[in-house]
């Protein structure tokens, strides 16, 4: 099995008025684990359904293993689709199931119940042949879906949010086993999701979509540390956000006027000066105590301990501030009155725009 | 029962528990029970007993003649001691007449003629027929139904399939008739473009051949089929068709992979409902022969009830019609590998 790559060239689709994704330039590498993360509804899955050929779009071309998919149909692609519910077929035996594409081509029974077999043993199920997909738990069903679309030998496996239906322990181990199967088959995987978790743990890359609109595309440790719109830096990971006014620009570093006091941070995307602008600041990059760029007095309102970390939740001028602190003998005990600091790099400073939770 | 009384207290799960086996007895083994019974006996009136009363009554009136002319008493008394004792054998006969000892046995069954039992497998034969052709034109509509996107699709198919049923079965009969009639729709148009001559009943025989009873069944049963195939493929997870067009499967192999197998159990039961229905119909094939085609069986049923005036043979015949119907159940149930079960639902 080889990866292809698959690229979308101004891919726009539109179901009547409404437009579920606006036009788009994305190049997934031949072999890349790539996952497309958004909120329900931003047109994630309807890009999947475009690759796969279930949709075809409503302008541009997608292009996998640089041949035009233009008027072919699922079942031409060289892709595979595992679905959110995985769609095995209850009434047929696992080795079926996992045989159904084979025997779709023509090949002999014998021969695909054996290569069903070694797929199966791929992922670790071979003694499970003979049971139905009902007798099998739920990581069990997830490694059968994908058996059963590895076997057609595509290039390009499609994912649709296949880890949603499993317990957080079976998804956790889940991923680290998905990306194991990546590795050994060399195959390009494309995975959708609205869990940020999974796209940062597995993927090589990762797209973030909102609207229709893909508002970043870069490596996990990229798109936590430097998200390029207010939506991904929401979206991804945790955030304080504070509003203000934009006073001054010198050398990257935006002055901002805030109810909270005077705030310095590197601005993201040059903003006007006088516009109101978004300070955001990720609760773990803040410290207590003087002695950083920016200082804010808070009151303390109520600690949450998470085991290795706590939260402390501070309100600064009728403004919640979290502030996520490594746990330890020293944030035991804390008075009511805290001064929160961060530095100049921790903060970014982006022009008013659209969040990720409303 | 048990579990009754503790869901609904005592007094309402008594009251169910009344309900249902009344219901059980009124519909089911009361009339069941009486058709059986009336199956399996017979009265034994021997053909000639009206003659024999007959001419005894004749025997009488010519001795009364003779009695009333004799002078010598002893001559008359013999006569009328003869008429006394022709009067009890006359009684007697009379007596077995009108309540004729019954016997019990299976004679009703085995009596069948051959012209009858001939019409009995024909009828199962046509009733099969039917239910085949039921299945071939209803199962594209009932997948083009159940898979019908968006609710204004599904409603237009609903009320296109409903809305003919709120008329009456008769009418919708009548209406086969008027279309396949010797001067119906058909050879009306037929005519009138001159491909047949009425004139001269150069008519096309519609009627007369099986198939127009096959076409006003079909249509008359069609939602019979059609209904529990669409409650079947309407949970069919519209993933798996995809899933399967995704791993390569032609139309065809999806259909005979994954969508026919799930609606197996709806299937059996539109057969079985569509089998029963046509080969029970007696309206449908009576209007539609009209004694030019074949008569079903269900129509010598009839005949034994209201013409012949046999209810024991006709009952007899009714109950084999059953057996065949539950046979043909059993079959099918076997066969798509569906319980008692899955029907029900």
């Amino acid at each position: 099995m080889r990866g292809k790559d698959v690229r979308l060239d101004q891919v726009s689709i539109r179901f009547g008025d409404a437009v579920a994704v606006q036009p788009l330039n994305l190049t997934i590498e031949a072999g890349e684990f790539f996952s497309i993360l958004g909120p329900s509804g931003c047109g994630k899955t309807t890009i999947l359904r475009t690759v796969s050929g279930f949709i075809e779009p409503t302008i541009g071309r997608v292009l996998i293993g640089g041949e035009d998919m233009a008027g072919k149909g699922p079942n031409e692609r060289p892709t595979a689709l595992i679905f959110q519910n995985l769609a095995l077929f209850p009434l047929m035996s696992v080795a079926e199931n996992v045989a159904f594409g084979l025997e779709a081509r023509g090949v002999a029974k014998a021969e695909r119940l054996k290569r069903a077999q070694e797929l199966l043993e791929l992922v670790a199920l071979g003694g499970y042949g003979d049971k139905k997909p009902s007798d099998l738990s739920g990581g069990q069903r997830q490694r059968v879906a994908i058996a059963r679309a590895l076997a057609v030998e595509p290039s390009v496996l499609l994912l649709d949010e296949p880890l949603s239906a499993l317990d957080l322990k079976l998804r956790q181990h889940m991923r680290a086993e998905l990306r194991a199967i990546q590795k050994r088959v060399g195959i390009t995987f494309i995975y959708i999701t609205h869990d940020q978790g999974e796209a940062l743990a597995m993927s090589d890359r990762v797209a973030v979509m909102s609207r229709g609109q893909l508002e970043q595309v870069a490596a996990p440790d990229t798109l936590y540390a430097e998200p390029a719109t207010p939506f991904v830096a929401t979206f991804v990971g945790e955030q304080n956000v504070i509003r203000g006014t934009l006073r001054r620009i010198s050398n990257g570093m935006a002055s901002v006027d805030t109810p909270l006091g005077p705030v310095e941070g590197r601005e993201v995307g040059t903003p006007a000066i006088g516009a109101p602008v978004l300070v955001m600041v990720r609760p773990e990059r803040m410290t207590l105590g003087d002695g950083r760029d920016n200082r804010i007095p808070a009151t303390l309102k109520a600690r949450h301990l998470e085991g290795p970390s706590v939260n402390l939740e501070c309100t600064a001028a009728g403004q919640t501030l979290t502030v996520t602190l490594a746990n330890g003998p020293a944030v035991r005990e804390l008075p009511d009155d805290l001064v929160l600091g961060f530095g100049r790099d921790d903060a970014r400073v982006y022009a008013e725009g659209a969040l990720a939770n409303g | 029962m048990a579990s009754l009384f503790r869901a609904y207290g005592r007094g309402l799960g008594a009251l169910l528990i009344l309900i249902a086996t009344l219901w059980i007895l009124a519909l089911i083994l009361v009339p069941l029970g009486a058709m059986i019974e009336q199956s399996l006996w017979w009265k034994d009136s021997k053909g000639d007993i009206t003659l024999q009363i007959d001419r005894l009554y004749n025997d009488m009136a010519t001795l009364q003649l003779d009695a009333s002319g004799e002078s010598d008493a002893a001559k008359k008394a013999g006569l009328e001691a003869q008429i006394a004792q022709k009067q009890a054998e006359a009684t007697a006969l009379e007596a077995q007449e009108t309540n004729p000892p019954k016997t019990y046995g299976l004679a009703n069954f085995t009596r069948m003629s051959g012209l009858h039992f001939y019409i009995f497998i024909r009828t199962i034969i046509y009733a099969l027929m039917v239910t085949a052709l039921a299945l071939v034109v209803c199962y594209p509509m009932a997948y083009a139904v159940a898979l019908a996107s968006g609710p204004r699709k599904a409603i237009v198919l609903t009320v296109a399939l409903i809305v003919p049923y709120a008329i009456n079965e008769l009418l919708r009969v009548y209406a086969w008739l008027m279309i396949l009639d010797y001067r119906g729709v058909i050879n009306g148009i037929l005519g009138w473009l001159g491909m047949v001559d009425l004139d001269n009943r150069g008519w096309i025989p519609f009627l007369e051949n099986p198939s127009a009873v096959f076409l006003a069944m079909i249509y008359t049963y069609v939602l019979f089929m059609v209904f529990p195939m669409v409650n079947t493929l309407e949970t069919l997870d519209r993933n798996q068709i995809e899933a399967a067009r995704d791993l390569g499967a032609s139309s065809f192999r999806i259909h005979r992979r994954v969508i026919i197998p799930h609606a197996k159990p709806g299937i059996a039961v539109g057969c079985i409902m569509t089998f029963m229905l046509s080969a029970g119909s007696y309206s449908v094939p009576a209007i539609m022969t009209r004694g030019q085609g074949g008569d079903w069986f269900s129509q010598l049923v009839y005949r034994q009830f209201f013409e012949s005036n046999n209810w024991n043979m006709g009952s007899a015949y009714a109950v084999s019609l059953l057996v065949v119907c539950t046979a043909f159940i059993l079959i099918m149930m076997r066969l798509f590998g569906v319980g008692l079960r899955d029907i029900a639902k």
